[in-house]
This record gives C-alpha cells, structure tokens and sequence, in this order.
C-alpha cells in the first residue's frame, strides 16, 4: 500500500506538467464583443493526427475532416450565445463579392503576424518596443477594405490541433510510468492538443485579442477532451473563447469605477 | 523528395531525435538497376490506407497554398509546357500529376506525396535543353511512381517507434537488473538516424534510375542527365573556388548521394536505357524558344545573387551553345557587380561585345553609353545612351539618361 502511494505521488509529480493551459494577450483598449456586433469566423484550420508509438503525429484525414465539423458547430453555438450575428466560413470562396485569392491573402498575412506574436509574446523573444502595450499588432489596410466590403466588424481565425495517443503510446506511457516502480522513471506525452484564436477588429486592422490554449499529460490516458466528438470540440472553444478578458486600460477604468 | 535540398535533411535530422534502432534496412549501396524500376501505381491512382489517405489529406491543402501563392511565375505557355513535358515522363501518373513553377533562383525541384512538383525557375537557368528539364521532372516522377513519400514515412515510423520501445525495454530491463544501458541506447539511437538517412539516399538512386528509364522511353537521350550533375559539379566547385573554399563533401547525414555517384550512375544507366539505332532528341531549339521570354529574368536573379563564381559558370556554360547578347551584358554585370581591381574594364568590354549582336537587350547599350562616357568618349557614349532610350522610352531612368546627353 505504501509503495503504492509512492508511486502514485511519484506519477503525479510526473503529471505536473499536464493540465489545460491558456495565455490571452489583448490592446489595452480592448472589450470583448458583446450585443449587436456582426463577426466573420475565417475557415478554422483544423488537424487530428494519431501519435504513434514512437511519437510521430499522423495526420488523420477522417478524424479531421469529423472534428473541423465538430469545432465549426461549437463556433457557432458558443458566438450565438453572445448574441452577435456570426458567419462561419468552411471554404474560402463563401464571401459575396470577395474571390477566394483575397480571403487566402488575408489569411496568409495573420498567419505571418500570428507567427510574430507567438514568437514575441509566447516563445519569451519579448520586444522592447512592443513592451507594456498589450497586444500592438495590426493586419492594416486589407482587414480595414474586408470590414468595408463585407459589414463585418471582426473577423475570427481559428487553428485547432489534437495529437490522439495511440494504443502503441499509451502502453508506453504506461511502462514509463510502471518503471518508476523499480527506478527507471521515463514518462511521456500522451494525447495532447493545441489551439490558437485571433481577434481582428475589422474597423481599425488590429489584432485586438490573442489566446494560445495546450493541454496534455503525461499519465497514460489522461486527456481533455477529444475534438472528434461535439462535446470535446465545445469544451476546447469553450476554454478558447469562453473567457475573452477586457485590456489592461479598459480593466483599470472599470477597477476605478468599482472602487467609487 | 526533392532533386537536392538542405532542408529536408534538416528536418530528418530533427525526426531522427526521436526515432529509432535496427541498421538492417535492407538497403545495399550497389547502383540500382533501371530494368528493375516499375511504376508501382497506375493511372488515376488514389490512397486507400488511413495513413495515406491522412498525408494525402494534409498535401491537398499544401497544394492549395502553394498553387495560389504569389512566389508562382504563372505565364500560361512555359506553365503548360512543364505540364507537357510531365505528361510524357510520368508513366502511368503522367495524366495525374501537376507541376508548379516557382520564382526562386536556385537549383531545385521536388515532389510532393500526392503528386504534385513544385520546379523552381532557377532550375530552368541551369538546363542546356528540354530532355535536361525532362530528366529533373522524371526523377521527381519517379518518387511518386515508386511511392517513395509514404514509404519513407513509414520507414520513419517503424523506426522511431522500434527505437522507443527498445529504448524503454532496455531502461526498465535495465533497472530491474541494475545496468545502466543509457550508452547502448544513444549508440542505437544514432544508428537509426543514420538508417534513415541511407534509406533516403537510396530512394534518390532509385528515383534517378526510374528517371533515366522515362526519358528514354520519352525520346529524349537519357545521358542529358548525368550532364545535369556534370553541370552543377562544376558549378559549385566555381562558386567555391571564388570564395576561396572547397566545396561540401559527402557525409554520413546526407539525404542525397553525392552529385559525383549520381553522375556516375546515371552515366551507365544512360548506357543501359540506351535503345541502339533509336533516335533520340534532345529539344533543345524548342526549349530555348518556350524560355525566351523569362530568361532575361532568369539570369537578372541570378547575377543578383552576388555569387559571381557560379554566375560566370553558368553563363560559360549556357555560352556553349553560342554567345549571344544577353548573355555577354549579363556576363558584364557579374563583373560590375563583383567590383574587385580590373573588373570595371572587364565589364566595359563584355558591354562593348554585348552591343555587337542584334539581341542585346537595352541595358546593355545603356552600360556601355555610361563606361565610353568614363573613358571620355563621350559622343560615342551619348550615341550609345541615346540607342537606350529609343529602345526602351519608358525605362525608369529615362528622364536622368536623357538629361546626362542633352
């Protein structure tokens, strides 16, 4: 019983690093949408893969094609509720008057953006010149003529990505975890997931919100949710979206006016 | 599965972190036979393993990025003619496949697992004629042909997880014994990085094999593709040499052979394919016509890659089918651009030979106006400046030439 507890704390202390974990960035001017507000959700760019035994992520066309569905589905659920009017695109030539071409444009210019902001605000290559200003980042003139085109006052892309434990992984998680027993500890990752979502005002060009979401653990079977199904997808929207916090001005200004 | 890349090796290496043991791959170093390189797909082939079927999931939104990226030189006659010339080297996929020409001014080309080749128009610089082009797009052929993508992925799999699952065997083996294998488990890690790597190397020498074998059976002489490795030896021993080193040698992480075995083999090869009494022609006079309107573009990129050894290589080369205009103004950049003592004067004479042939392009009378000026023949330089303005009106610089001769 008492190895058994050993082990047990053991394997958690090992799990320390599994858990959900999500990191939001906002301009300091921002407020969550709320009301009367029209919001174009860009197609979401959505990956299952299988992670075999030896850690090697297998993309899964099925799993991806049921789990785009799944997270298109809780989009609209989840934005429906705020009670803004929202479109989710699942291809690119789905917009009245505007070509396929200039939707991927745009796409490619906030993935060359969101590149920066991850590396700058999530990789630690903070910079100076960006410091103590929430998020300052901006898509510029394109977003601004898409807003005017379409009516849209935001714009929403999302990435989502599940990486599911084979049987494979999973039994060698277990002997990573069964080997602390006798002293050769060797956890590894399990399923695991990543999500980004990135909010552009529409009117002004800027990215006014940015959240990165992780989960995984290293304890076989521990998962957070699974994409492949519409209640795993909700969740990881729910965590993705669900909490979208005020900037740092807008917070103070509403602190203040608690206060009095 | 490109025609040569840095990057690929470069990610294998970082795939090679995790992967795995066993050297027995089954692969020997002898030259692989083009008589035994069949296409293993047929027409209109589609995957059917979920693994294939995922990769193939992924590729088509490559493609989809790739075919309306910006970087694509989209003129529709030279787009057709690669597809053209895919069409008659790609065995029974030649209807399936596509070709992508991209504006990057490098030697490449690759393929992609679901079929698709992206050409890089640097490559298009490089070759003398059409069965050279036709030898790079029948090598890329033949990694789909031979499914040379998800066979390797596989490879990549069994041996990471092979490595994983010996790598804790041997850890808890190990511990429940009291050994420390750690060592042992390194030294098997490296031998499946190496393992990979050979696998890759032979997947290229299959690829040339299949490669020659398609040309020859398209008409074109199959030797033209060992003169493709003949000419970027060279190259790359000038560029070297220029900048005062020795070109890179083959090593264990390669995930090509070296452009010396390839050429070898593919010289015997070429021998082998070779049908006598069979005609073979190499296109020349059609690709040169199919390139003439980007190849002014072709040696702008590459004169501007400040890489005067290899620019003045390929120049001297492609100059071995006859120098004309174009080629001699461009061989003046090289110098100008180079700017060591003496090269002034040796730019001013290529212009000066430049100007003697019909086809010199504008700029050329333009740098030879301005070097006649230098030397103070400046009736003779306005004459020439003058010649500039008349055939390009409403060059950029029109107005500045034309104030420098009235």
């Amino acid at each position: 019983m008492r190895r058994i507890g050993i082990a047990l704390a053991l394997a958690l202390s090992v799990a320390g690093s599994g858990c959900v974990q999500t990191r939001q960035y906002a301009d300091v001017q921002f407020t969550p949408p709320r009301g009367d507000y029209r919001l174009l959700v860009m197609r979401p760019d959505v990956n299952v893969n299988a992670l075999t035994t030896g850690g090697v992520a297998q993309p899964r066309a099925d799993w991806t094609e049921q789990a785009r569905n799944n997270i298109i589905q809780a989009l609209r659920a989840q934005q429906g509720d705020l009670g803004g009017k929202v479109l989710v695109l699942s291809r690119r030539n789905e917009l009245t008057g505007i070509s396929a071409d200039e939707v991927a444009d745009l796409e490619r210019l906030h993935f060359a953006v969101a590149q920066s902001i991850a590396l700058h605000k999530y990789s630690g290559e903070s910079l100076p010149t960006k410091y103590g200003k929430g998020l300052d980042y901006t898509l510029g003139e394109d977003a601004v003529a898409l807003g005017r085109r379409t009516g849209y006052d935001y714009a929403l892309f999302v990435y989502a990505e599940d990486n599911i434990a084979s049987t494979g992984r999973t039994a060698l998680q277990v002997l990573g975890v069964a080997g602390c027993f006798i002293g050769f500890c060797a956890p590894s990752g399990g399923s695991n997931q990543f999500a980004y979502a990135s909010l552009v005002d529409l009117r002004t060009g800027e990215v006014v919100w940015f959240n990165v979401l992780q989960t995984g653990s290293q304890l076989p079977g521990v998962t957070f949710g699974d994409i492949r199904n519409q209640q795993g997808a909700a969740q990881m929207v729910e965590r993705l979206l669900g909490r979208m916090k005020a900037g740092r001005e807008i917070r103070k200004a509403q602190a203040a006016a608690e206060k009095k | 599965m490109c025609v040569r890349c840095a990057m690929s090796r470069r990610s294998l290496l970082v795939g090679g972190g995790v992967a795995a043991a066993s050297l027995a791959t089954g692969v020997a170093g002898a030259r692989i036979l083009p008589r035994d390189m069949v296409p293993l797909i047929g027409p209109g082939f589609k995957p059917t393993d979920t693994d294939e079927i995922g990769l193939w999931g992924l590729m088509d939104r490559v493609e989809e990025e790739i075919s309306g990226s910006n970087l694509l030189i989209k003129d529709p006659e030279i787009v057709s003619y690669l597809q053209e010339i895919i069409g008659r080297v790609g065995g029974p996929a030649a209807k399936d496949m596509r070709i992508y020409l991209a504006h990057v001014p490098d030697f490449n080309a690759m393929m992609f697992p679901s079929g698709f080749s992206v050409v890089f128009s640097g490559l298009l610089l490089r070759m003398r004629n059409e069965a050279q082009l036709a030898g790079v797009i029948a090598h890329e052929s033949g990694h789909f042909l031979r499914r040379h993508m998800i066979r390797s992925w596989r490879d990549q799999k069994r041996k990471s997880d092979l490595f994983a699952i010996g790598a804790m065997v041997a850890g808890v083996a190990g511990a429940g014994a009291g050994v420390y294998l750690g060592d042992y488990v390194q030294l098997a890690q490296l031998a499946t990085i190496l393992s990979l790597f050979q696998y890759s190397r032979a997947m290229e020498a299959e690829a040339d094999a299949m490669g020659a074998r398609l040309i020859s059976e398209a008409g074109y002489p199959p030797i033209e593709m060992a003169n493709v490795w003949e000419q970027l030896i060279g190259e790359e021993n000038a560029s070297a040499r220029y900048r005062r080193k020795r070109r890179e040698r083959g090593s264990l992480f390669d995930t090509h052979p070296s452009p010396e075995s390839r050429m070898a083999d593919l010289r015997i090869s070429a021998q082998e394919v070779t049908v006598p009494g069979k005609t073979y022609d190499n296109g020349r006079a059609r690709y040169l016509k199919t390139i003439a309107p980007i190849r002014r573009m072709l040696l702008d990129d590459q004169v501007r890659l400040n890489d005067p050894g290899a620019s003045q290589y390929l120049l001297n080369t492609l100059a071995l089918d006859g120098w004309n205009g174009t080629l001699r103004y461009y061989e003046g950049e090289v110098w100008r651009l180079r700017n060591r003592a003496g090269d002034e004067a040796r730019a001013a004479q290529s212009y000066a030979v430049a100007v003697a042939y019909p086809d010199a392009p504008p700029e050329a009378w333009r740098s030879h106006g301005l070097e006649l000026i230098k030397q103070g023949r400046g009736g003779e330089g306005k004459a020439a400046l003058s010649r500039y303005l008349q055939m390009k009106p409403a060059a950029p610089d029109a107005p500045f030439i034309r104030q420098m001769i009235s």
